[in-house]
């Protein structure tokens, strides 16, 4: 018995670098934050005013709020769709018996290496009204010009522009790794039988790749609801609002405003946000996911 | 199975993932023919249009400030201006920017590949009662966004006094859930009958993790390592909420401040856009080198969701 105690010691203790630092920094947090989101507090006042539901109720009464919520379903639709059928989109055409296509992969997959500050400070510049590149290629078209990111119609269309490139690449990949782990006898007896592309492409690939398309659908989401980098270098949640994420919202509220009260409450919302749309796809991926 | 045989079974995982499904040498008819050329043209053109910011990054850079505010562009710069990348390079200490984002960074992948080894060896190689807790912690973490808890986490970094510190900076990042999932999946693939050998030969857990089953996934560390590097060089949100000191700050937030302050918001762009290419440059350099093994996080990562 002692000996055995012993041994789960020293199993504790193997766990102990990982788990302190995420009791510290990550658990402990996490608690911490739904207290702060019942208290009313600047930073600067040495009490924490306990108000119970009070930030919860004013965020709900307030059309800012409401504004955020719409924007980060808005961005989190605008990127996470777009990023997921374009990546497949893109694997297809990469996976379709062609050689030496890893020039290009190595091209679409490099976006998402780089910095996002970096990046979204030479995408304000192609987004720049005047003189800008988008505004050309829109010209190209005989699309009039737009004022992209000081437009408050197309500037959230901008940032998510922005996004989407990062990512799509990376999306790719993951489908393209999917494609080629299919069964090549069941695509070829499926072939025998005389099925067409589409319904090759619908009744089988479609569904054994799913198990990537949740994966992908599940951290794509929660990197949206995360954005933060472009908005802040591009936009800073303008002009009038429009790209002002909840996450945008909690940092201001925060660190602007110093509100803290509000701006935990707005975070408590995030993550119950994220809680939840991962338990809606698990339940989802019961029923429409095929494992092998 | 001893050692070298599961070498042999890490080996054929590799092999596994690299293999492309391209066919050679057969008869293809015209039609076929045509067709992939047309696909080839597509993915060449997409391939382009993804990389050309990049293309516009360094060429902007090397325009004269009349010349980048011409409509329509010019695709080439008239003159070379590689004075712009010296003048923006001189006009914020950028050199200690790239420093501190590379020994930040690396300093949390040393940390990293320590306790997300430890815990993930633990995890699937030892029993003690809490396993099922821990593991279920650690899936909560993935699905969290880590984002959300920022404003705890500075007020407890506050309370510790490590703001404004690379203490801070490094302590703050030296756990990271995705690390210890990846490690998790790489040692769920070895024997355990090779713990059981180590132990029958009197070797403590601390030395088998270490010589013989590190050895063995090594191959899931390179790809640990090269995005933890990625991502930490790359952080912006976070270092940039927990340092005021100019001295500081890591390479984003520092260009971020260029972008700002010095750049005057489009008065100097040339120098904004040059500063921006010598940011990147480390990175595409690393993922021109390593680009197989960066793109490997994707099978490791998508294994992930499938335990």
């Amino acid at each position: 018995m002692r000996l055995k105690t012993f041994r789960e010691g020293e199993a504790v203790l193997f766990t102990l670098p990982a788990l302190i630092p995420l009791l510290i920094f990550w658990l402990g947090p996490l608690g911490y934050i739904v207290y702060l989101s019942f208290t009313e507090w600047d930073f600067m006042s040495p009490e924490k005013l306990f108000v119970g539901l009070e930030n919860y109720t004013y965020l709900l009464t307030h059309a800012d709020f409401y504004q955020a919520l719409k924007v980060t379903l808005m961005f989190g639709l605008g990127t996470v769709i777009p990023i997921i059928v374009g990546g497949l989109a893109l694997a297809l055409l990469m996976n379709s018996k062609l050689r030496s296509t890893g020039i290009f992969r190595a091209m679409m997959f490099s976006p998402w290496v780089t910095p996002t500050v970096a990046v979204s400070i030479a995408w304000s510049w192609i987004f720049e009204p005047e003189v800008g590149l988008a505004n050309l290629a829109l010209g190209w078209f005989g699309i009039s010009p737009l004022g992209w990111l000081q437009d408050p119609n197309w500037a959230l269309v901008a940032v998510m522009i922005v996004t989407i490139w990062k990512s799509i690449g990376w999306s790719m990949v993951f489908y393209l790794v999917a494609l080629r782990n299919l069964p090549a006898d069941l695509m070829e007896a499926a072939s025998i039988d005389g099925a067409g592309a589409w319904n090759k492409f619908r009744g089988i690939t479609l569904p054994l790749i799913s198990p990537t398309t949740l994966f992908l659908s599940i951290i794509l989401t929660i990197q949206s609801l995360q954005a933060y980098d472009q908005i802040n270098v591009m936009t800073q949640g303008g002009p009038a609002g429009s790209t002002r994420t909840l996450l945008y919202m909690y940092y201001q509220s925060a660190f602007e405003t110093f509100n803290v009260g509000e701006a935990s409450a707005i975070a408590v919302i995030i993550i119950l946000i994220c809680v939840l749309l991962s338990g809606l796809s698990f339940l989802l991926s019961r029923r429409l996911v095929h494992y092998s | 199975m001893n050692i070298t045989e599961a070498r042999k079974v890490e080996k054929k995982r590799e092999l596994g993932r690299g293999a492309g499904g391209e066919t050679t040498g057969k008869f293809v008819p015209l039609g076929e023919r045509l067709s992939r050329i047309a696909r080839y043209i597509l993915l060449a053109v997409i391939s382009l249009a993804l990389a050309f910011p990049f293309y516009w990054m360094v060429t902007s850079g090397l325009k004269t400030n009349d010349e980048i505010w011409q409509f329509p562009p010019t695709f080439w710069p008239e003159s070379i201006n590689w004075s712009n990348y010296s003048d923006a390079w001189n006009s914020a200490p950028f050199a200690r920017y790239m420093f501190n984002s590379i020994f930040v960074a690396i300093s949390i992948c040393v940390l990293q590949v320590i306790n997300a080894s430890m815990m993930a060896y633990a995890l699937t190689h030892m029993k003690f009662r809490l396993k099922g807790a821990f593991t279920g912690i650690i899936l909560v973490g993935y699905m969290i966004p880590s984002t959300a808890v920022y404003l705890p986490s500075y007020m407890i970094l506050n309370e510790l006094h490590l703001l404004d510190s690379y203490a801070g900076l490094i302590l703050s990042n030296c756990v990271s859930v995705f690390a210890i999932f990846l490690l998790r999946q790489a040692f769920l693939q070895v024997s355990h009958e090779l713990v059981e050998a180590g132990q029958l030969d009197g070797a403590s857990h601390f030395r088998i993790l270490w010589t013989i089953m590190a050895p063995l996934i090594r191959s899931s560390f390179a790809v640990m390592i090269l995005i933890t590097f990625i991502d930490q060089y790359n952080n912006y949100f976070w270092p940039m909420l927990i340092t005021k000191d100019p001295d500081l700050r890591l390479v984003s937030a520092g260009l971020r401040s260029f972008f700002v302050e010095g750049g005057a918001y489009g008065l100097a762009w040339p120098q904004i856009m040059a500063a921006s290419a010598f940011t990147i440059a480390p990175l595409l350099i690393l993922f021109l080198f390593a680009q197989k093994t960066i793109m490997q996080s994707v099978n490791i990562s998508a294994g992930v969701n499938k335990s």
